[in-house]
């Protein structure tokens, strides 16, 4: 960028009159561009979204909402002792203390505003002010994320382009405004960090991304990218000796952080207490809907071997209870019928075992852009491959991935698919009529305005009859998108109104708040929807193993991009050191 | 050329600086700011005569850039922003340019004393030019400096406070945002039109306004949970159910104290189509008497997309015809502009998609019968017209406007193509008003049942004034109590009489522009005027959108039992107004006050 800055001024001075029209004009785009567009157009979208934010107001919020009111009330009323044993509510504090902090900081002022808010027994409280509270304080700590893209977009536009994506990201405005979370705040955070590693203040990012695994512990599926990088590229020269001061700084920094988070509890003795609250590692395999990730590949083909199975009477063991399983749908333990049940050391196995690869290659270049590629690919790896991994986690896919969208055509077209994936499979989180109508228009508006202006600066033509298959293919898989969309809103209507309802039903099942938490379904439901149609589901299966297909694809693209071509190819971000 | 050559020539690339500076300059605000010509030519001394390239000096530029001549184009063309036809090579010649520029540098809207020197010197010229010029050249010049005002000043050579803005001023002096946003959108059209976007404007303003419109839906509407009478929404709702279960000759007289039909007919066959497709996705929203004050939620997305949908198919292409033809003569980039802003009105989408009513249809239907005004199709406009009568009474606030332009335009045509033109239009509107009424005349019914519509179309039986209206009525009841002074009719007979006195300007001031201007065209050659003109527009068409606010405003300010939400009305041509202006003239300061002061009623 500095590079760029320097250089404007000289190319007006070297301009010859002669041509001098071409040159001169682009930088007085650049100068103009740097004059008044920068502070005025980013106000534009601060002040657009956040009119767009103010509407959504009213709009539907899932139980997330009731339970962040519930984290105000806890950490408003109990003392410190108790806020990881409170169970008056069903929604118990289930993030690091961090978060617990941070919920104590925001309960002062909704004291003060409305003291039914922080009651602790005052459940499924829905007046207008702790709405409007609680959204607004979504929007307050979203600026967080708003500062750390203006301060990292200096690059050439097109990286405030990728910068006002991220700020207007469909899969915040989805899981933040509409659904409630505190996402924009958080991945704010992680951005700030990227952002440190990038000016390669990194003692500073990895202080930070402590902070943030204090904040939130889904984070932890980018962690062992952070480790490798930081401890490469910053406790270790090139040659492979250790700074032992750096090492100890950070080692010390990020203690300390964990100190300052877990000391009280530590001295209280209630580590395992809030350690059971953070990892109950009581679940099923999938989520109540389906994860698009590769479970939910292999969850759909033992569907269908059972299918062939039955139809063909072939000679195959079945297993009684993932019959059952099949039956009763999305809800509730994933049991297989006809393949061999995987158990979370398997998908731990898994897990670990690739994300290796990508570690092994972060270890031999250390690189910015290497960093940021092993960081989103580790988050990819764990969310495909994970157990029991929420539906939302896939922002921890895209937020990263879109920093590298512009580098060329190959990343841009992973990001593309990604994204169309990723925010699709967020729909079945919002399903309230009103509100479906807004997600989908506004994550049209999005994609067009993301793809339209960067298609063009990144395009490449492809170069070999594999590469011009494999555009094709990828662009029919877009194509479906649509198709999917009518199919996924047309089949409630052909179903009859149980389906609507139902179906509903079984996303409020779990309310959870991340990829660990959920609150066990309720018992009852699997009931329900046994008498329900059996294709009751179809929708949300079609949706997540569609999506699954896109999202288990462009990883499979990243990977071989990043073991491949990243060496070969020179791009703006490889320029960062 | 290199560095170094260039540093030997210093003043050169200051030179470029600057010429680049102007050429950067295209927009019409900063043509504001631009030296006019007249001050460009003052520079003109410094130059020697027959300056070559080879004399340097240091602090007097060598070479003077020329004003290039799009400059002079641009600042004239932002001032005349209506169906004006473009600079033809004629009218752009040295002796007219100066003149136009300059004169368009100092004619600000119709405020007298800003502009009374200079437009009389317009109103000259323009007279000049019409015995020496052809016929276009006439009415280029004339046509697209008329207001009320410079018509007096025309015929009796002084300023006369005709202007409309100067009626409307009421309330506080809010100083709102507008001025901003719209600085907002004018740098997004920038930016979409130098990153090569141009063709995704105008359905990127499509699509954001449709979000916006389905967000502001989100919320609550009027008379929710409020039961027994709910509000508008169940009002809606109701007719829709109404309109589908009952026989024609039910809706004007069906369960009248609960939300009877009380608009004319075109909004109950609107209901009546909306509740034929509600019926069919769900019949439970429009059982008959058994749904009332059904609020679910899909029952709402189901009205809201109503709303949204009507608004699509009417008032959208509406403002998109009236942007094409209307700001016709203007660049690309103001017209979308114009979208941006009458699309976003807020007033509009508060009323329509928050607080739920269908104005936009009627708003479009008027808009488009402007349109067709304004490309010609006087008769198609007509019809267009009525339709908007046909939706909402309220309509009628624009009859007076809309009536006097269509009279105007048969006297400016003279005695044969004039009465040629008015027997046409009588037949078209009274043909469609029939059309519209057809159920409910004798064929189809008994004489008697055209008052049903008709009696709850024009209740005179209610008071005065809503609760809570910011009119003429309500802000001096405050001295007089009206209510108690006087009976019901006699205030019927004043508030008639003074919202004539209101809207007769606009309507002397338009019969009179066609009288005056049919004598000129008689002065003209006879030959070649006639035949051509009835296909164009008239030349005080640009009158308008003032009469159309005149007209409106005065009946909002004066007439008999106004509803807030009426004020709708007088909105949209100031709206319209505004999005022609350029961002620092009167009309933009006073449509923006008068938007914001509309919206915090």
């Amino acid at each position: 960028m500095t590079k760029e800055q320097d250089g404007s001024p000289q190319t007006l001075k070297k301009t010859p009159s002669s041509n001098s029209l071409r040159p001169s004009a682009s930088s007085v785009f650049y100068d103009s561009w740097f004059r008044w567009d920068v502070l005025s157009s980013e106000w534009d979208v601060l002040w657009l979204s956040t009119i767009l934010k103010l509407l959504l107001f009213p709009s539907y919020r899932s139980t997330d909402f009731e339970v962040h009111r519930n984290w105000l009330a806890i950490t408003h009323t109990l003392p410190i002792s108790k806020w990881y044993y409170d169970t008056t509510s069903e929604w118990t504090l289930d993030y690091p203390p961090f978060f617990a902090y941070f919920e104590k900081l925001m309960s002062v002022p909704a004291s003060l505003i409305d003291p039914k808010i922080v009651d602790l027994n005052n459940l499924n409280y829905g007046a207008w002010s702790v709405v409007a509270y609680q959204r607004s304080t979504v929007i307050i700590t979203e600026l967080v994320l708003g500062v750390v893209l203006l301060k990292g977009s200096i690059e050439p536009p097109i990286q405030r382009i990728i910068s006002a994506s991220i700020f207007l990201h469909p899969g915040f405005l989805i899981v933040d405004h509409i659904h409630f979370q505190y996402n924009g705040f958080m991945y704010g955070i992680l951005l700030w960090s990227i952002l440190l590693a990038r000016n390669s203040n990194k003692l500073a990012s990895g202080v930070l991304f402590a902070v943030l695994l204090n904040f939130k512990h889904i984070y932890m599926y980018l962690a062992p990218a952070y480790f490798v990088y930081l401890l490469r590229s910053f406790c270790l020269s090139s040659t492979g000796q250790v700074h032992v001061k750096n090492f100890l700084s950070l080692a010390n920094a990020v203690i300390a952080v964990f100190v300052v988070s877990l000391g009280p509890f530590a001295l209280m003795g209630q580590i395992p207490q809030l350690l059971s609250r953070l990892f109950p590692f009581t679940r099923g395999l999938n989520h109540a809907y389906w994860a698009p990730n590769f479970w939910a590949l292999v969850t759909a083909a033992d569907r269908v071997l059972l299918k062939y199975a039955q139809l063909t009477g072939a000679n195959i063991v079945i297993n009684d209870s993932g019959v059952a399983s099949t039956s009763r749908g999305l809800v509730g333990d994933t049991v297989f019928a006809v393949l061999p049940n995987v158990k979370p050391i398997h998908t731990f196995i898994v897990t670990v075992a690739l994300q290796a690869v990508w570690l092994v290659k972060l270890w031999t270049n250390p690189s910015y852009k290497s960093f940021l590629t092993a960081l989103t690919l580790s988050g990819w790896t764990s969310f495909l491959f994970g157990w029991h991994v929420h539906e939302k986690a896939v922002l921890l896919v895209l937020i990263p991935l879109s920093l590298l969208a512009a580098e060329r055509q190959a990343y841009f077209r992973t990001f593309v698919l990604a994204s169309v994936a990723g925010v699709f499979s967020l729909f079945p989180l919002i399903f309230t009529p009103a509100e479906s109508i807004i997600k989908v228009v506004y994550s049209t508006v999005w994609i067009a305005a993301v793809y339209i202006p960067l298609s063009r600066r990144v395009y490449e033509y492809p170069n070999s009859i594999s590469l011009v298959v494999m555009d094709a293919v990828e662009k029919v898989y877009l194509a479906g998108f649509p198709l999917l969309l009518m199919f996924v809103s047309v089949f409630p209507l052909s179903g009859g109104k149980s389906t609507v309802n139902s179906a509903s039903t079984s996303m409020e099942t779990c309310l959870s708040t991340d990829g660990f938490s959920c609150p066990e379904p309720q018992t009852g439901l699997a009931q329900d929807s046994l008498s329900a149609a059996p294709m009751e589901f179809l929708p949300l299966m079609m949706t997540s193993i569609y999506c699954a297909i896109g999202l288990v694809w462009s990883f499979l693209r990243l990977g071989f991009i990043y073991l491949q071509e990243e060496s070969k190819y020179q791009g703006q971000l490889s320029e960062i050191k | 050329m290199d560095a170094d050559e260039l540093s030997a020539l210093p003043t050169e690339g200051s030179w470029k600086r600057s010429n680049r500076i102007r050429t950067t300059s295209l927009n019409p605000r900063y043509a504001y700011t631009n030296p006019s010509p007249a001050t460009t030519r003052a520079e003109s001394p410094f130059r020697p005569p027959g300056t070559t390239a080879d004399i340097t000096h240091s602090d007097v530029p060598t070479i003077l850039a020329p004003t290039p001549r799009r400059h002079l184009l641009e600042s004239s063309a932002s001032q005349h922003w209506l169906n004006t036809p473009p600079l033809s090579p004629l009218t752009s010649s040295r002796a007219l340019s100066p003149q136009s520029a300059s004169t368009a540098t100092a004619f600000s809207f119709p405020f007298p004393q800003s502009s009374s020197s200079s437009s009389a010197h317009v109103s000259s010229t323009a007279s000049n030019a019409l015995h020496t010029n052809t016929h276009s050249v006439r009415r280029r010049i004339s046509s697209h400096r008329r207001s009320f005002s410079m018509l007096f000043e025309r015929d009796q050579g002084q300023g006369v406070p005709g202007s409309p803005g100067e009626r409307v001023v009421g309330g506080s002096a809010h100083k709102g945002h507008e001025p901003d946003e719209r600085a907002m959108g004018r740098r997004w059209i920038r930016w979409m039109h130098k990153r090569g976007l141009k063709a995704w404007v105008v359905p990127g303003i499509l699509v954001v306004s449709l979000l916006v419109k389905l967000a502001v839906g989100l919320g609550s509407y009027s008379g929710q949970n409020t039961p027994p009478m709910y509000g508008d929404y169940e009002a809606q709702r109701h007719w829709m159910e109404l309109t589908v279960h009952l026989p024609l000759n039910q809706w004007y007289t069906y369960d009248l104290p609960y939300w009877g039909l009380d608009y004319p007919p075109l909004t109950a066959y609107v209901s009546w189509i909306c509740g034929i497709v509600g019926h069919w996705i769900n019949p439970a929203w429009v059982a008959l008497d058994k749904s009332r004050g059904i609020e679910s939620a899909e029952s709402k997305v189901f009205m809201r997309m109503s709303v949204v949908v009507t608004d699509a198919l009417v008032y959208v292409p509406a403002l998109l015809m009236f942007c094409r033809t209307w700001q016709g003569s203007r660049s690309k980039r103001t017209q979308e502009l114009a979208l941006l802003t009458l699309i976003l009105q807020p007033a509009l989408l508060l009323i329509d998609f928050g607080h739920f009513q269908y104005n936009s249809v009627m708003l479009g239907f008027t808009l488009l019968a402007m349109s067709l005004f304004a490309t010609g199709q006087d008769l198609l406009g007509a019809f267009f017209f009525v339709l908007s009568l046909g939706f909402k009474q309220m309509a009628l606030y624009y009859a007076p406007a809309v009536g006097s332009y269509l009279i105007a335009k048969c006297l400016y045509l003279g005695p044969t193509d004039g009465a040629r033109l008015f027997v046409r239009l009588a037949l078209v509107t009274a043909s469609t008003f029939i059309l519209l009424f057809l159920p409910w005349l004798p064929p189809f019914a008994s004489f008697s049942a055209i008052l049903q519509p008709v009696t709850r179309i024009f209740p005179f039986a209610r008071g005065l004034f809503e609760d809570k209206v910011a009119n003429f009525w309500c802000a001096s009841n405050v001295m007089f109590k009206w209510k108690a002074w006087a009976s019901s009719g006699a205030l019927v007979k004043l508030s008639t009489l003074l919202t004539a006195l209101g809207f007769l300007p606009a309507v002397v001031g338009l019969v009179r522009s066609g009288i005056k201007m049919q004598v000129l065209v008689k002065k003209k050659t006879e030959s070649t005027a006639h035949a051509a003109e009835n296909k164009d527009p008239a030349p005080f068409l640009p009158l308008l959108p003032y009469a159309l606010l005149t007209s409106s405003m005065s009946f909002f300010l004066f007439s008999f039992q106004v509803h807030e939400k009426t004020i709708l009305l007088p909105l949209m041509p100031v709206t319209l107004l505004l999005s022609g202006a350029p961002i620092d003239s009167a009309v933009y300061s006073w449509g923006a006050l008068i938007n914001n002061v509309a919206v915090f009623r």
